[in-house]
């Protein structure tokens, strides 16, 4: 095999190069992905303080519902109108991974946990932007009627407010504690917890 | 959307006689290297539920992810060849009540090919049945976690440009041409690497093991090639794909809201240049927006503008 050393191949080895760097330069933070690490490095939480993390209270909040009521979290504490046990944030962008979570918890959880104190189950829409788009959004998907309310965040209070995501959830109890934040995977820590926490 | 990044560019390669494909980054045989750029536009459109239906994304979006690809193929021995492939990706996500644009270093793939055969199995005409024998091409990949995924410091998905998992694939590739026609089959199977996960979206949580379900991918291609009065040819293929993922495993428990199913057709017009040094190609990859043409993953249109010159 003859190996001709051209200015086309000169010119395409230069290129190459050079767009490999810039996209590597461009990139940084490259990713902690290629050493991942198992370290705990959760913050400590000061039980009584308010924030995101489990451990912390939860802030009271106010939004719509696609039902356009309003959703107050303190009317479903213990001290309020309507008092839950728990109180489940699910975060929805609807989309596959989303879908098959919140079908999760509709088919498995809630039968699971049926009978056994009271549970408010929310989905926190925040991509559909108005109520309108929640509820059209909340029947395409097969959850109009059903045991989920489904909380209109259009201007992202909540995603804020929990540093939420696709997939996050989060669990507050009656007292307003936050006991789980995070991605739902395969829903067994909300499983655990609300084992836990129910009579 | 970070159920997305399986993708791999269709529009590698120079997919002449002795070789090369159009679905991989190989190079053709006696051939010493190719570059191959390729400029993805993949556009959402609805997505499968678990259960194969299909169903609309909300109401005013508008989701859409570009991916420049840069390949580089090498010919290490006269029978083995390796290559690397990297991509740039930019998120551009738009919903009825805010817009995000983030872009981002892809993950990178890093090949090897085994070759067994030694000389261009291309025919213009089956006169013995030896003439009938494909090229055979066996290798392996590995994806370097090199793109910024859920378990980075990101604040949402909208900042995923990579799955955050190492991955090794076996891979096989036949491709028979008997002029003007030709016929291309290829799989690959993937197992992903177990890791460590103390991140979430930029949260840092309980430290626990996650690792993706084994990806299995197979395709399969036919093609005519027309030549000019110059010995340029312009190709026509058409392709069907599959795609699948097994359940994930979390702390080795099966996470049954994971895995997923995709199903997709393809079309590439092909132009080579006479002495097949110079490859463009333009692909557009469809997936039906119907019940049972895949699971638990988005519905998109792939189109593909690449070219790619082979270096003798």
């Amino acid at each position: 095999m003859s190996y001709v050393r051209t200015p086309v191949r000169s010119w395409c080895k230069y290129f190459s190069l050079t767009l490999l760097l810039s996209m590597l330069s461009a990139c940084g933070d490259l990713t902690e992905d290629l050493s991942p690490s198992s370290d705990d490095k959760r913050a400590t939480v000061t039980a009584g303080t308010t924030g995101y993390m489990p451990g912390q209270l939860a802030a009271d909040f106010f939004i719509s519902s696609s039902a356009a009521d309003t959703f107050q979290l303190s009317d479903h504490l213990a001290t309020g109108a309507e008092p839950a046990d728990v109180v489940v944030l699910y975060f929805t962008m609807w989309c596959p991974i989303c879908l098959a979570h919140s079908d999760h918890i509709y088919n498995v959880v809630m039968p699971q946990f049926a009978g056994r104190g009271t549970i408010v189950y929310g989905l926190v829409d925040y991509v559909s932007g108005s109520v309108s788009a929640a509820r059209a959004s909340e029947q395409a998907n097969g959850y109009a009627g059903s045991d989920f309310v489904t909380l209109v965040d259009n201007q992202h209070a909540l995603m804020d407010q929990f540093n939420g995501a696709m997939g996050t959830v989060v669990v507050i109890d009656s007292d307003g504690t936050i006991l789980m934040n995070e991605d739902y995977r395969n829903g067994a820590t909300l499983i655990d917890i609300l084992g836990q926490q129910l009579p | 959307m970070s159920t997305a990044f399986g993708f791999s560019s269709s529009a590698w390669a120079a997919s002449c006689c002795g070789g090369g494909s159009a679905s991989s980054l190989v190079l053709p045989k006696f051939s010493q290297a190719m570059v191959d750029v390729s400029l993805d536009f993949e556009s959402y459109d609805g997505f499968w539920k678990g259960d194969g239906s299909w169903s609309p994304d909300p109401a005013g979006s508008d989701l859409n992810q570009y991916r420049l690809n840069l390949g580089y193929a090498y010919r290490l021995a006269p029978r083995w060849q390796a290559s690397v492939s990297l991509p740039y990706v930019w998120n551009k996500n738009e919903y009825a009540s805010f817009s995000r644009n983030t872009d981002g270093l892809g993950d990178t793939k890093l090949s090897i090919w085994y070759e067994q055969f030694d000389k261009v199995a291309c025919v213009w005409k089956v006169k013995k049945w030896q003439d009938l024998i494909p090229a055979i091409y066996w290798g392996g990949t590995l994806t370097l976690p090199t793109g910024t995924s859920q378990y980075d410091g990101v604040d949402d998905n909208f900042d995923i440009t990579g799955l955050g998992m190492y991955r090794l694939d076996a891979n096989v590739l036949f491709d028979k041409t008997v002029y003007p026609w030709n016929a291309t089959f290829s799989a690959n199977y993937g197992k992903y690497l177990e890791r460590p996960v103390n991140r979430e979206y930029g949260t840092y949580v309980e430290p626990y093991d996650k690792q993706r379900g084994d990806r299995f991918n197979s395709s399969l291609s036919f093609g005519y090639t027309h030549f000019t009065e110059e010995m340029q040819s312009i190709t026509g293929t058409l392709a069907y794909a599959y795609l699948q993922e097994d359940e994930a495993r979390i702390d080795g428990v099966v996470d049954t809201t994971s895995g997923m199913q995709k199903r997709s057709a393809s079309a590439t017009l092909a132009w080579a240049s006479e002495d097949r040094n110079w490859v463009a190609k333009l692909t557009w990859s469809h997936a039906l927006d119907r019940d049972g043409w895949g699971e638990n993953f988005p519905t998109t249109d792939v189109v593909t503008v690449g070219v790619s010159h082979v270096l003798r």
